[in-house]
């Protein structure tokens, strides 16, 4: 089973990369008649999903096995993982792959069915409040999004005169979007940035995100709070896209400012009075959710620029972090602040070391990359004249610095409590620390190639062919 | 046998049905049990599926009767059944226990039921230049109407299995919505849209029997440890 897991997600990244090569040189691919279609902004995401995928995959050969060693977990319910982990990647792969919007939400409600047995993993109790929250918010969610897609439809074939599968097909309707019937689309897109909020975990639709994060097991975690994350502000930016096209840019814009600074402001007193690490990043995450709609928000090149900049460094660096809490959960068997006396840093040198220093990137401290696609979002706010959002992003973000660099801080630099230093495990801590090396690496220099796609992602989401 | 083509008798038999489907869904509001809810819930997907068939054959569009036979089967047939053999399971006897009492719950549904109404209205005048050959904005509105009351019952309801039965009254409001604005989505979307209600029931299904044993109550608001 692992074996098999390991070699899908190879081939996955492989395939990835090679799709995204294939659309830098010769613009978007569609295949099946056009029911898969991929352009830049596809495959930024699908990259990023299968890269998150292969990386989260091996961290969980050595994760679970410690798990079945220590009986936390029976032999059958790794098997249940590695059944359940290949079809929530699937899922998520064809969100960014389906041209045609109605499947993309099928397969983004997909994404919530194959993830909510594994936050059930341990069965807990708390784990099955966690999942009963995902199932039922993010399913009301979703319906409100699946009520805009139909709105959306029914704007299309008026448009379009015939209804057949191509009148969804983003290919279809993003040449023709400002031909759409402008009240529809309105109300379409206001159905939809509540669905797919839902799904991404902006406030005030957003309190299942810390339960599902902190539940569910740490590879899964890591991979809804950077992949699933992503695949949502996908099917969110498709939308803007069309609504900004038809309406113009200032009335999704201003919906998607103020839900992007709601979401930064609420996560900050959540953050600075955290009692649980895992809990603290799920908010971390609502807050970074809330920079990515503002960035979408602002627009203009910079803005999108920026949200899309965002994306690519928060999916490592989250992914990263999440990995890291994980080695520090299962040797301390906890994963509140208070039970963890000693320093992470002297019982597991590389976890401590590398944990700080990712979450200095996170909350975007220079050299880091964070700061730099922070950094744009700002200036895209400063730009676009919109003073008083960029004046609270700074403060938003200043207090979710100072609040996560304290917990953190104290949890890692904490004084040696005489604990002996912890076993090695090859399989984490050979992830830990290319990782580590990876988000180093691009706080100064991003591939070419990869600059390359986000910035033609950016033109699409511009409305840019 | 004139009028079986006659489209505006089949506009007026549409509108009935959709009517019959809001009454239906007032009744799911003010019913207490849980079983009574169940087959509330079957008799008006049975409505839909009837609306679908109805819309298919006047306004010749066949992939509607494909729509119309999943309906009947899924929703009318499969589901229900699940969920009573889950009630006997889990040994819930009766209680949907709304948070608000039921003539309060009766009234918000009204003011709902208008909210529908104002929206469906927005849609029964098209923009200039576009022809307008959408079914009678009534059923429209039932439509969201059907959205809004299931909003509210799955805010309204404690028990986890009377919360899934609202999410499902909530999704036949979405597909009588698609149906009567569009003659229904295309039959991919359609199909993956059946698919993913069949497994997210069976899911929550499983789910409820879990909170069942582990809690021994199916009461959600129970559901409390994780906060902050």
């Amino acid at each position: 089973m692992e074996a098999a897991n390991l070699a899908a997600f190879a081939g996955a990244l492989l395939v990835a990369a090679r799709l995204a090569v294939t659309v830098l040189a010769g613009g978007p691919v569609a295949a099946w008649n056009g029911f898969l279609y991929a352009d830049a902004l596809s495959a930024l995401v699908i990259f990023l999903t299968a890269l998150v995928a292969l990386v989260c995959g091996v961290y969980a050969v050595g994760y679970l096995r410690q798990d079945e060693r220590e009986e936390t977990v029976a032999f059958s319910k790794l098997r249940k993982y590695y059944v359940l982990t290949p079809l929530f990647v699937f899922t998520m792969l064809l969100v960014a792959l389906a041209n045609n919007l109605g499947v993309m939400w099928v397969a983004l409600e997909g994404t919530t069915l194959a993830s909510l047995f594994l936050i059930t993993f341990y069965g807990r109790k708390t784990s099955l409040e966690a999942a009963w929250k995902y199932a039922i918010i993010g399913g009301a969610g979703l319906a409100l999004a699946l009520l805009g897609t139909i709105l959306t439809y029914y704007a299309a074939s008026r448009m379009l005169g015939t209804e057949t599968v191509s009148s969804l097909n983003w290919s279809a309707l993003a040449t023709r979007a400002e031909l759409l019937d402008k009240t529809t689309m309105r109300l379409a897109f206001i159905l939809i940035l509540l669905g797919y909020g839902t799904k991404a975990g902006i406030v005030p639709m957003h309190t299942w995100k810390p339960d599902a994060y902190g539940e569910a097991p740490v590879p899964a975690a890591a991979m809804l709070a950077s992949a699933t994350l992503n695949c949502a502000l996908y099917g969110l930016a498709r939308f803007y896209v069309l609504t900004a096209k038809c309406l113009g840019p200032g009335f999704p814009s201003r919906l998607l400012i103020l839900f992007g600074l709601l979401s930064m402001g609420v996560s900050v007193p959540f953050v600075l009075v955290q009692r649980s690490y895992r809990r603290l990043m799920a908010y971390h995450t609502i807050d970074h959710a809330g920079i990515m709609v503002l960035g979408l928000g602002f627009g203009g090149t910079l803005g999108t620029l920026g949200m899309l900049l965002h994306m690519t460094y928060h999916t490592v660096t989250k992914a990263l972090l999440f990995l890291c809490a994980g080695n520090v959960q299962q040797h301390f068997k906890t994963d509140l602040f208070r039970r963890i006396k000693g320093g992470v840093i002297h019982v597991m040198p590389l976890t401590g070391f590398v944990f700080l220093m990712t979450t200095l990137a996170i909350i975007g401290s220079p050299p880091f990359s964070l700061f730099q696609s922070e950094f744009t979002i700002l200036r895209a706010g400063l730009a676009a004249g919109h003073v008083a959002p960029a004046a609270l992003f700074i403060g938003f973000g200043v207090a979710i610095f100072a609040g996560a660099l304290l917990h953190i801080g104290k949890l890692v630099l904490g004084p040696a409590d005489g604990a002996p230093p912890a076993t090695g495990r090859p399989w984490r801590d050979s992830v830990l620390a290319v990782l580590g090396v990876a988000i180093l690496v691009m706080g100064f220099w991003l591939p070419s190639p990869m600059y390359r796609l986000i910035q033609a992602g950016a033109r699409i989401l511009g409305g840019g062919p | 046998m004139s009028f079986f083509s006659d489209p505006q008798f089949g506009e007026r038999v549409i509108t009935l049905m959709a009517a019959l489907a809001l009454v239906l869904q007032l009744g799911m509001v003010s019913q207490r049990w849980l079983i009574t809810n169940i087959r509330l819930f079957g008799v008006q997907s049975f409505l839909l599926a009837a609306i679908a068939a109805t819309i298919a054959h006047f306004n010749r569009a066949p992939h509607l009767y494909a729509a119309a036979g999943m309906t009947l089967l899924l929703k009318v047939v499969v589901l229900p059944l699940w969920l009573e053999r889950l009630v006997k399971r889990v040994g819930i006897r009766k209680e949907i226990e709304p948070l608000i009492n039921v003539p309060a719950s009766l009234l918000i549904s009204g003011g709902l039921t208008l909210l529908g109404y104002v929206v469906a209205e927005s849609f029964a005048r098209p923009a200039a230049g576009f022809p307008s050959r959408e079914l009678g904005h009534n059923t429209l509105a039932v439509a969201l109407a059907l959205f809004l009351i299931g909003f509210f019952m799955m805010i309204n309801r404690r028990k986890a299995l009377s919360q899934v039965l609202a999410l499902l009254s909530l999704e036949n409001g979405i597909f009588l919505a698609a149906i009567s604005l569009t003659y229904g989505m295309p039959l991919v979307v359609e199909l993956g849209i059946f698919f993913d209600v069949l497994v997210a029931v069976m899911l929550l299904g499983i789910l409820v029997y879990r909170i069942g044993e582990t809690f021994e109550s199916t009461d959600v608001s129970k559901l409390r440890r994780l906060r902050g």
